[in-house]
């Protein structure tokens, strides 16, 4: 077998690791930016709260992040072509998903729909209002943070697997 | 750089990364809470490479006068408090906020539920910015980095951060091949793998 066709349904995680880091190179030199993810919320959330309150940009934060510049378009881009991109992965190893991932009904001691999506939204929320106060999630922090030899991303990703692990020996079940 | 070429430009790197995170795994729910239960070291090998890749590939393009590093400024509250409840999420979710995204393209429904709560939690946070400016983003030390604190440059830092993450990389893999972390069906649960009899025993224990 081959070590990577296209077609294989796992790849090392060395291999697939050594691609994402590459990413900064474009990240850097086109966009002048590093790769990230959690600011495309804000800058969708932007125009999904303006349709209901058109005051919402008036709040400076909110201005910056719905801002016509290649950066914050960029990021929405990039989070669109990361679903692409793993429903192409998908299509070409043939690999089939159930709605739910099997391990939650062992992680929350319940196979509810309902439940789970309940839990999703919660948990989508903690995520990027968490995120927003660090500024910065696993892309920002974690990986670009962290290679740019920054403190402030040292400190979130570590206090992001203090809670992490925490809530998963916690709150969930043993998987 | 204008919208137009950008919106491409982050496409065409999306659909790369969004495969990347798709072949790695590392996207599956039972990869993250696995994880985060310290039984499965997909995410943190995938991290890790990412984080030693970009360190060397920055350090280069930095030295080379090519880049200028873009550090996040240090508010050690926010840092803190806003990673703890990113790191419950998640956990909750079995998702980073961009692989919900490879979570959606690879067919699981409960990661729209996932978008949707993050797009409210963004939402929410943007309302509460300004009242939370003056509690947690005021002062501090600025882009504060490793280069600041021990004199060093960054491409000798960053490198030397590259070989301590290869070594612990190295270590991790000897220990813990990563095939051995797939699971029954590449996304790491392993109900009906031959850790079943020992949560069989340990329920029998209770």
């Amino acid at each position: 077998m081959r070590m990577c066709s296209l077609r294989q349904k796992a790849w090392s995680p060395y291999v697939a690791g050594i691609i994402i880091g590459l990413l900064q190179v474009p990240a850097f030199l086109l966009i002048s930016t590093a790769l990230g993810a959690s600011s495309s919320y804000v800058t969708v959330g932007g125009y999904i709260a303006a349709l209901f309150d058109p005051a919402v940009v008036g709040i400076d934060y909110v201005a910056k992040h719905m801002a016509a510049t290649g950066k914050n378009w960029w990021q929405v881009a990039l989070v669109v072509g990361v679903a692409l991109g793993a429903f192409l992965s998908m299509k070409l190893s043939g690999a089939k998903r159930q709605a739910i991932s099997p391990i939650w009904g062992r992680a929350l001691g319940t196979h509810s729909p309902v439940a789970r999506y309940a839990m999703a939204f919660g948990a989508g929320f903690l995520m990027l209002f968490g995120a927003r106060v660090a500024d910065g999630c696993t892309s920002g922090h974690g990986l670009s943070g962290m290679a740019q030899m920054a403190v402030s991303s040292t400190i979130a990703v570590a206090f992001m697997f203090v809670g992490g692990i925490a809530t998963a020996v916690l709150v969930l079940r043993r998987i | 750089m204008s919208v137009f070429p950008a919106i491409l430009i982050g496409l065409a790197m999306g659909v790369v990364f969004g495969f990347a995170f798709e072949k790695a795994r590392v996207f599956e729910p039972g990869m993250i809470v696995g994880q985060m239960q310290l039984r499965n070291f997909t995410m943190l090998k995938v991290f890790l490479t990412a984080v030693a890749t970009g360190a060397v590939v920055l350090a280069a393009l930095q030295g080379f006068g090519l880049i200028k590093l873009a550090p996040k400024a240090t508010f050690y509250a926010a840092d803190m408090l806003g990673g703890l409840v990113l790191g419950a999420g998640i956990t909750l979710a079995g998702a980073c906020p961009g692989t919900i995204l490879a979570q959606i393209g690879a067919g699981y429904r409960d990661a729209w539920f996932t978008l949707a709560g993050g797009l409210a939690g963004a939402i929410a946070f943007s309302y509460a910015e300004p009242a939370l400016t003056p509690l947690l983003f005021t002062g501090g030390p600025g882009r504060l980095t490793f280069m600041d604190l021990t004199g060093l440059p960054y491409p000798l830092l960053a490198a030397g951060f590259a070989v301590v993450l290869v070594g612990a990389l190295v270590a991790l893999e000897k220990w813990r091949p990563w095939r051995d972390d797939l699971g029954a069906d590449v996304d790491g649960d392993f109900a009906a793998a031959p850790e079943a009899p020992v949560s069989a025993r340990l329920k029998a224990a209770e």
